[in-house]
């Protein structure tokens, strides 16, 4: 008898009173419904979200009145007016669109050769450095690498110190739009490479032995073979950065020197600066539609890439 | 806002000492006593500041004198002002506790909170006897917010960058030179009446008409100047980004303080002249808001203020306060009638009816 329990190992024991526990929670005759049980997580996160949307969606429209700084009891299209109509919303919502175009342009266009040396390189060494390369600003903050660049590429920085060994004068290279897209691009880079990776993982090396074999230059196995196939990736990294930078608050506002300001940055003014809570709902509820517009433009024309977990049309 | 200082202030030790020998004294003839028939004590008071060298002084001024007369700690919380209103605003409306006792906020802010009627009334504060007009909130009745100081926004600037003398005008800013060398507030705050004037309007006219304000800040605008908040100023101006701001005095005599060779002027056309204050949201406990009242009827003594404003260097509400010696004749410590003449004070009723569509202009014309 003693010998039997211990022939009968720890694990299987605990895996036992586990699963006792589990059927005392979730009985065999539920067994139908264990996918639907998988989705919970899931639906409990869109549904807090949603909630939170229906919250702002009532925010507003509701006005608020300077003289009591309470919002109106009624509904009215007060807000969505003045967010179409005030030309400050115009042009920031122009330069979110613009500079998100931007930034996810250059930004697949560098992220692209850091990927595919990154997958095919027969090197482990350099393997391991290109990640640790991508990973490292992900433990430094947005904020803290923004600031970076200040200590950089500002009037007393490393670069205007370069340049006055040289004998050129101190130029602004930061407080301005090209500085807010530059630190973009590079706060970006590593989300883009992260998401083409899988996908230039996924393109069989032989297929460009073939095509080397069958007479094709690089060039040519580039833009015939890899191209295509990295297509998924493409969609997929790219999403990402245009909704991400789109999004952005802190870059504008530190790279920008307080004129280069994203919608973020205009929504945040009326909630905490304006006390304007139902206009900061409706600039909010706008960015994402224009997001979600975006996104399902995308999925339209091109399907969703990496982001369809391979069920995507290529 | 935002409010923050890199270094500390330097207390005069002698002042420190003469504040906390005074509360002593008081203690020793009968507070005490008066304090035993007071509401139970809480374990702390929290109280909404600004960082660095803001909480600093306030802290050496009034909340360690508290401390040590009452027993009860007081514990500083950092978030920003604006973002602080929201919280206490929602704590108020669902009926809860909110989450501090006593705001140190800017009049204007603080204003909007009374209109929400949000703030307990203050106006049975003993030392509210004692106080100068200026701790009075213009256009609110009673004392929602009691004032405990004042500021002026002027024109700070690095006199390397004004070989011919001090500026004299808030236009002296246009000239080609200051392009992209010149620095504001992001919303304009401190900029719109000044830039009113400057504009060849009237300071009557406002909020009704602010054109010749728009028209001049829309001269600004070519001069790409930065816009930013308080710490953005002491910094550019400490890398050498900028040469001239329209910022509070106490920033300016903080990048001083930090080394920075800077100086400051009230220009011929005025400067905005604003106060801060302490409320306490609605929602506390008896007991609580008892003790809160007692801390902010603390800020209004006579020794508390002078340590405090010694630290920011402002004129306080209470007569007799001893300006700093670095700021005697200043034009940013106003004392006297002449003083406030040269600076531009108003209502914080009007400015928070009207600030968003100031704010909203101001930013239409700097982003465009």
């Amino acid at each position: 008898m003693r010998a039997a329990r211990t022939a009968y190992p720890l694990k299987w024991r605990i895996m036992d009173a586990l699963e006792g526990v589990a059927a005392a929670i979730w009985p065999a005759r539920f067994g139908r419904a264990t996918p639907y049980l998988m989705l919970l997580p899931a639906v409990l996160l869109v549904g807090l979200l949603v909630l939170g949307l229906i919250q702002i969606a009532d925010a507003s429209l509701r006005t608020l009145d300077t003289t009591t700084f309470q919002f109106s009891d009624d509904y009215s299209i007060a807000n969505f007016r003045r967010a179409l109509t005030e030309p400050l919303f115009l042009v920031v919502a122009q330069r979110s669109l613009v500079a998100a175009l931007i930034v996810t342009a250059v930004t697949l266009v560098f992220a692209f050769p850091y990927a595919y040396l990154m997958v095919r390189t027969r090197s482990p060494g350099l393997r391991k450095f290109l990640l640790i390369a991508l990973f490292l600003p992900f433990f430094i903050g947005q904020v803290v690498r923004a600031y970076g660049w200040l200590i950089i590429l500002g009037n007393q920085g490393m670069v205007n110190e370069a340049l006055g060994l040289v004998g050129v004068a101190p130029m602004r290279l930061i407080y301005n739009y090209p500085a807010v897209l530059f630190g973009l691009v590079q706060y970006m880079l590593p989300f883009a490479v992260l998401m083409l990776a899988p996908a230039l993982t996924a393109i069989p090396e032989e297929l460009e032995a073939a095509a080397g074999s069958l007479g094709a230059n690089w060039v040519r196995t580039f833009i015939h073979v890899v191209l295509p196939l990295a297509r998924p990736g493409f969609i997929g990294a790219g999403v990402v950065v245009l909704t991400l930078s789109l999004t952005d608050f802190a870059v504008p506002a530190i790279l920008g020197g307080g004129s280069q300001d994203f919608i973020a940055n205009a929504i945040y003014d009326q909630f905490f600066r304006t006390s304007d809570q139902g206009l900061g709902a409706m600039l909010a509820l706008m960015l994402v539609a224009l997001g979600s517009i975006l996104v399902g433009l995308v999925f339209a024309l091109f399907g969703a890439g990496t982001l369809a977990m391979g069920r995507s049309r290529v | 806002m935002k409010r923050f200082k890199p270094t500390l202030s330097h207390l005069s030790r002698r002042t420190f000492l003469q504040a906390t020998a005074a509360l002593g004294g008081a203690s020793a003839l009968g507070l005490r006593d008066a304090y035993a028939q007071e509401p139970e004590k809480p374990a702390e008071i929290i109280v909404r500041a600004w960082g660095g060298s803001w909480v600093d002084s306030l802290k050496a001024g009034v909340s360690d004198s508290f401390t040590k007369m009452t027993g009860i700690a007081v514990r500083h919380d950092l978030t920003e002002d604006n973002e602080i209103q929201p919280k206490v605003w929602a704590a108020v409306a669902q009926k809860r506790v909110p989450p501090i006792h006593i705001n140190w906020d800017t009049t204007t802010n603080a204003t909007k909170s009374a209109l929400r009627g949000v703030t307990e009334d203050l106006s049975d504060l003993p030392n509210l006897a004692n106080v100068t007009d200026l701790a009075k909130p213009a256009g609110l009745e009673g004392f929602p917010i009691v004032n405990t100081y004042g500021y002026v926004y002027v024109l700070a600037y690095r006199p390397a960058a004004f070989p011919d003398g001090p500026p004299k005008s808030w236009k002296d800013l246009l000239d080609p030179k200051f392009k992209g060398r010149l620095a504001f507030y992001n919303d304009g705050i401190g900029f719109h009446f000044p830039a009113q004037v400057a504009g060849g309007g009237k300071l009557e006219d406002i909020p009704g008409n602010m054109q010749p304000a728009w028209d001049f800040i829309t001269k600004m605008k070519a001069q790409q100047p930065l816009l930013g908040e308080d710490p953005d100023f002491t910094t550019w101006f400490q890398n050498g980004e900028i040469d001239a701001a329209c910022t509070i005095s106490t920033n300016a005599r903080e990048a001083r303080k930090n080394g920075v060779k800077i100086d400051w002027v009230v220009p011929e056309e005025g400067a905005k002249f604003d106060t801060d204050g302490l409320w306490i949201p609605k929602g506390l406990p008896e007991n609580e808001l008892y003790w809160a009242k007692q801390y902010i009827n603390h800020a209004l003594t006579k020794e508390a203020q002078q340590v405090w404003l010694d630290g920011l260097g402002l004129p306080g509400v209470v007569p007799g306060l001893t300006p700093p010696k670095d700021l005697v004749g200043d034009p940013s410590y106003p004392t006297t009638e002449a003083d406030f003449q040269r600076l531009i004070r108003i209502s914080s009723k009007i400015q928070v009816e009207n600030e968003s569509e100031w704010f909203s202009k101001f930013k239409a014309i700097m982003q465009g």
